[in-house]
């Protein structure tokens, strides 16, 4: 059984009458011990979809899906209790800027005893071992005297770390990263990815890592999914998927990368925008944009085939098939 | 040019910012009924000649102290009676409000300038100046507002000019710390450093480029302090420390109706009433201000 | 030489930063005697991470503040501690694009507004011609011209970034500095940009200074590179002698810790421990020499000087050993 199953998650902003789905039709499922990637550009609905499954989507937002079941748990029927009992404890999630995360006011001592606490009823001499421990195993230097700075005395790379021990604290089943190395610098950035594959595979602990840069997760995930203006576009294992992409806005992101126009006087760029909330298209919401696209796709919407959203999924050659 | 053949890109059709503002401010129904309350209390102080039913200062003697209207004894050409001196209360309303508005509005810009300029000064030179300000509006901020306006009153003698000023100094030092922020939160932005990159000298930079993105949190103190203002003219007046009569005030008319509580309540509810009315819309029409501004100023970021 | 826009020599600029009451001053030293050359045309990269004083290098190149030494010629005359009136007269020569498509356009004033300033305050032209010129360089960067009525919040950062580039260029300077200007944006979206930088360039031969912490976008931009790390060069030269061969081992480093999404383009992973030190209290000697994995006590004591190397300048003491 999977640790985490998604079906045809949708989640809906504005008013009743012209609502935007950020996330239109996504399924999704992870296992224990997997790392999978979520790729995509602003717009694509990657983080809306991780904040509703954590619960942190408010009204007016409405999120609705066919199934969305966590360890056995049914997510969407649960009281507002009982999944505070679930959400940092067995899941978890680490965000950008680990700055504006952490609480200002309080230690980084404190906010790590706080989870704790709550979760695991911790208390003196045996919390603040705990505490110290999880300082070292997220390879903080001189861990004891920095239980008691605070975030602002950190550095960015610090920062991460700790809120990367808060996040696991309690062992969670399932650790959810949103961008968690977009806003460090590289070689810190190094360090954190080390760290978080580390710990990944020691606590075999389900990894979801969502970023923009297509990079990190080829060096670190199994499997990916490339999202595009709220739905997944293409799924597939690491490897397949970079020497052979399959959608056509797979093969416009890649092609967009500096490295894969070494020599090239110019990148290869795909025109035009993402679509908002006023100019979603009927068909296929790439079809504006897609240089293969045609009549059917503009009128038509594609459902996810096979780990491919597409009417006419590109060969290995990267030309596009015939349905 | 490879780029020139790509698709002009296109920007899809948004309100004009002042169309915006105004469907942000009528969500709030309270603010649009306080707004046109106010622009009633407008329009009596700017037509008062032609609304008012009597003048205001005439005294008729036939008929001190008669009840409003609607009492035993009212009669219909005094709408709301009239006073100990048999003025009509209704004309000495509306051309108080003349008054009020007047005093409150001049004392606003009084403080309003100095103190947004005093607050640049004090963020685009911070090392110098800023200290020196600083501790110049620390001292005047330690002195309670009514207490300085009525030493000042004491020391220049009544009079709307001199009630304009001693209003005006008791606020100033607001606008020069809420300018002082807002000027030093923006000064580190980007688009400040781009005008500077584009050859702006310190004049526009202060005026041009910063003051416009301070104006929100400005304009809703400026509101909250009209209405402070019409209620300091008003204490000022009861105390027989500003508008001298017999010039219709409200504050005034407080006040030379206290000895008429019992016999005659008519005389103190009707300007009461009207103050009270009057800073409510006002302190309403800021919140809806502030709300409005808000949000578009999260949205303009 | 004559056809060089801007020579740097040494330029220095440190800061004054008050510790307190009654506790006296500490000295940041920002930027510690940085040499380039940029001729037309020409693309200098300035690649480094936090701390190590690219930003301060903006500024200076700007001109928004003067240097606390070193000579910096933009066009043969000496800008670096040069009077408000020659600053003035050399504005228009150098222009910014700010890495922040969000923060850097005024949100009060519209594009057209935005983009009249720099006319308004550097050149004598009238109101139409300044009309003229802002509809042209509106259509270059690839927008409608009708849009310079809007406001910034209504285009998307792709959009907003253009407008910078177009505020950039509107004066026609000689040198634009890009100081991470696609690091916030999609990689979609930075293909576009990018390839407007260039087109941009093939036009109006601007010479750009080229900041960014972004390897990869760095390998296709640059003619240059200059790798920096706590206000210091540690290796200088082309860009494509040192992608072939970093001699410095923060280079290596640097290059190491990309991720790459090509197995054969991955580059064996250099550990280095530790995090930047912070510009208040540089370590002694090399100031990589506390997380350098090949450090010894020369490297401690002496700070090294910048010396030619295999087509390129390093500043490493045991630049030939490691690289053996």
């Amino acid at each position: 059984m999977s640790l985490l199953k998604i079906r045809n998650l949708r989640v809906e902003f504005g008013s009743k009458a012209h609502p935007f789905p950020a996330v239109d039709g996504l399924d999704f499922e992870i296992d224990r011990g997997e790392l999978v990637g979520i790729v995509g550009e602003s717009g694509s609905g990657k983080s809306v979809t991780m904040m509703a499954l954590m619960g942190l989507i408010d009204a007016p937002g409405r999120v609705t899906a066919d199934e969305l079941v966590f360890d056995g748990h049914d997510l969407l029927k649960l009281s507002p209790n009982q999944r505070r009992k679930i959400v940092g404890k067995d899941i978890s999630m680490i965000f950008q800027d680990a700055l504006t995360s952490l609480n200002p006011s309080y230690t980084v001592g404190f906010q790590i005893k706080e989870s704790l606490k709550v979760h695991l009823g911790l208390r003196g001499a045996e919390l603040e071992k705990r505490a110290l421990e999880l300082l070292e195993l997220v390879e903080i230097p001189a861990a004891k005297s920095r239980l008691d700075a605070y975030p602002h005395q950190l550095s960015g790379g610090m920062n991460q770390r700790v809120m990367i021990a808060v996040a696991i604290a309690c062992n969670p089943k399932l650790l959810i990263a949103d961008e968690p190395t977009t806003a460090l610098d590289v070689t810190i950035q190094a360090q954190i990815m080390d760290l978080l594959g580390r710990l990944q595979q020691e606590h075999n602990m389900g990894l979801i890592m969502i970023t923009h840069d297509l990079a990190v997760i080829a060096e670190m995930a199994s499997r990916i999914c490339v999202m595009y203006a709220g739905q997944v576009v293409e799924q597939a294992p690491v490897a397949g998927l970079f020497d052979a992409p399959r959608h056509p806005y797979t093969q416009a992101l890649l092609a967009a990368i500096p490295e894969h126009s070494k020599g090239a006087n110019r990148l290869s760029a795909l025109p035009g925008i993402v679509p908002g909330h006023y100019d979603r298209p009927k068909g296929c919401l790439l079809s504006p944009r897609c240089r293969y696209a045609q009549d059917r796709c503009r009128s038509e919407r594609p459902a996810l085939l096979d780990g491919v959203r597409c009417f006419t999924p590109l060969n290995a050659e990267g030309n596009p098939t015939h349905g | 040019m490879t780029t020139q053949t790509q698709a002009l890109e296109t920007v899809p059709s948004y309100p004009s910012p002042l169309k915006e503002f105004w469907q942000s401010f009528s969500h709030n129904k309270g603010a649009v009924v306080a707004l046109s309350l106010f622009l009633v209390t407008v329009c009596c102080a700017l037509f008062a000649g032609w609304l008012a039913p009597h003048d205001p200062i005439e005294q008729y003697r036939e008929h001190m102290l008669t009840p409003p209207s609607w009492a035993d004894g009212g009669m219909s050409t005094y709408l709301l009676g009239t006073d100990e001196l048999g003025r009509d209360i209704l004309s000495r309303l509306i051309y108080g409000a003349r008054i009020s508005l007047f005093i409150a509005f001049m004392s606003v810009i009084m403080s309003f300038i100095p103190g947004v300029v005093l607050g640049l000064l004090a963020a685009f030179y911070q090392k110098h100046l800023s200290p020196v300000i600083m501790r110049l509006m620390d001292i005047m901020l330690a002195l309670p507002s009514i207490l300085l306006a009525i030493c000042i009153i004491t020391i220049l003698g009544p009079g709307l000019v001199n009630t304009m000023i001693a209003i005006a100094i008791g606020t100033l030092p607001s606008y020069t710390r809420l300018t002082r922020a807002a000027a030093m939160a923006e000064i580190n932005k980007e688009y400040v450093t781009a005008s500077r990159v584009a050859g702006a000298g310190t004049l526009r930079l202060m005026f041009l480029t910063v003051l416009p993105n301070c104006m929100a949190p400005l304009i809703v103190n400026a509101t909250l302090g009209f209405s402070s203002a019409i209620l300091e003219v008003a204490a000022l007046g009861f105390l027989g420390l500003g508008v001298q009569p017999p010039t219709a005030e409200w504050g005034t008319m407080l006040s030379a109706a206290r000895d008429y509580i019992e016999r005659a309540p008519w005389v103190v509810t009707m300007p009461g009433l009207t103050i009270l009315v009057t800073v409510l819309s006002i302190n309403l029409m800021g919140d809806g201000l502030r709300d409005a501004l808000d949000p578009k100023l999260k949205r303009a970021a | 030489m004559a056809n060089d826009l801007l020579v740097a020599r040494d330029l220095t600029r440190h800061y004054e930063v008050s510790r307190g009451f009654l506790k006296g001053h500490a000295v940041v030293k920002a930027l510690n005697g940085v040499s380039f050359t940029l001729r037309a045309k020409q693309t200098l990269a300035v690649v480094g991470e936090s701390g190590c004083g690219k930003s301060t290098l903006a500024r200076q190149l700007t001109m928004i503040e003067p240097a606390t030494a070193g000579v910096l010629n933009i066009e043969g005359v000496d800008v670096a501690r040069a009077d408000a009136a020659t600053v003035k007269a050399m504005r228009a020569k150098v222009q910014m694009v700010f890495q922040n498509p969000y923060a850097s356009l005024n949100p009060r004033k519209t594009i057209q507004s935005t983009l009249d300033e720099p006319l308004y305050i550097n050149t004598a032209l009238s109101a139409g011609e300044r009309r003229d010129k802002i509809d042209a360089i509106v259509a270059k960067v690839g927008l409608r011209p009708e849009h310079v009525r809007r406001y910034p919040h209504m285009f998307s950062g792709g959009q907003r970034q253009r407008i910078a580039i177009a505020r950039a260029m509107i004066l026609n300077p000689r040198i634009v500095v890009a100081d991470e200007p696609v690091s916030a944006l999609d990689v979609s979206i930075q293909a576009q940009i990018l390839n407007l930088f260039m087109d941009l360039q093939d036009e109006f031969e601007t010479g750009y200074v080229f900041i960014s912490h972004n390897l990869s976008v760095v390998e296709h931009v640059a003619d240059d590179l200059l790798v920096m790390y706590l206000g210091a060069a540690v290796e200088y030269g082309e860009k494509s002698t040192i992608y072939a061969r970093p001699l410095h081992p923060y280079t290596q480093a640097l290059m190491s810790a990309t991720p790459a999404i090509r197995e054969e383009d991955r580059r064996i992973k250099i550990k280095i421990t530790g995090e930047l030190p912070s510009p208040l209290n540089p370590p002694s000697g090399c100031s990589f020499h506390k997380r350098c994995p090949y450090a010894v006590e020369r490297c401690k004591q002496e700070v090294p000087q910048l010396r030619e190397i295999d087509g390129r300048q390093v500043a490493c003491h045991r630049v030939e050993e490691i690289n053996a």
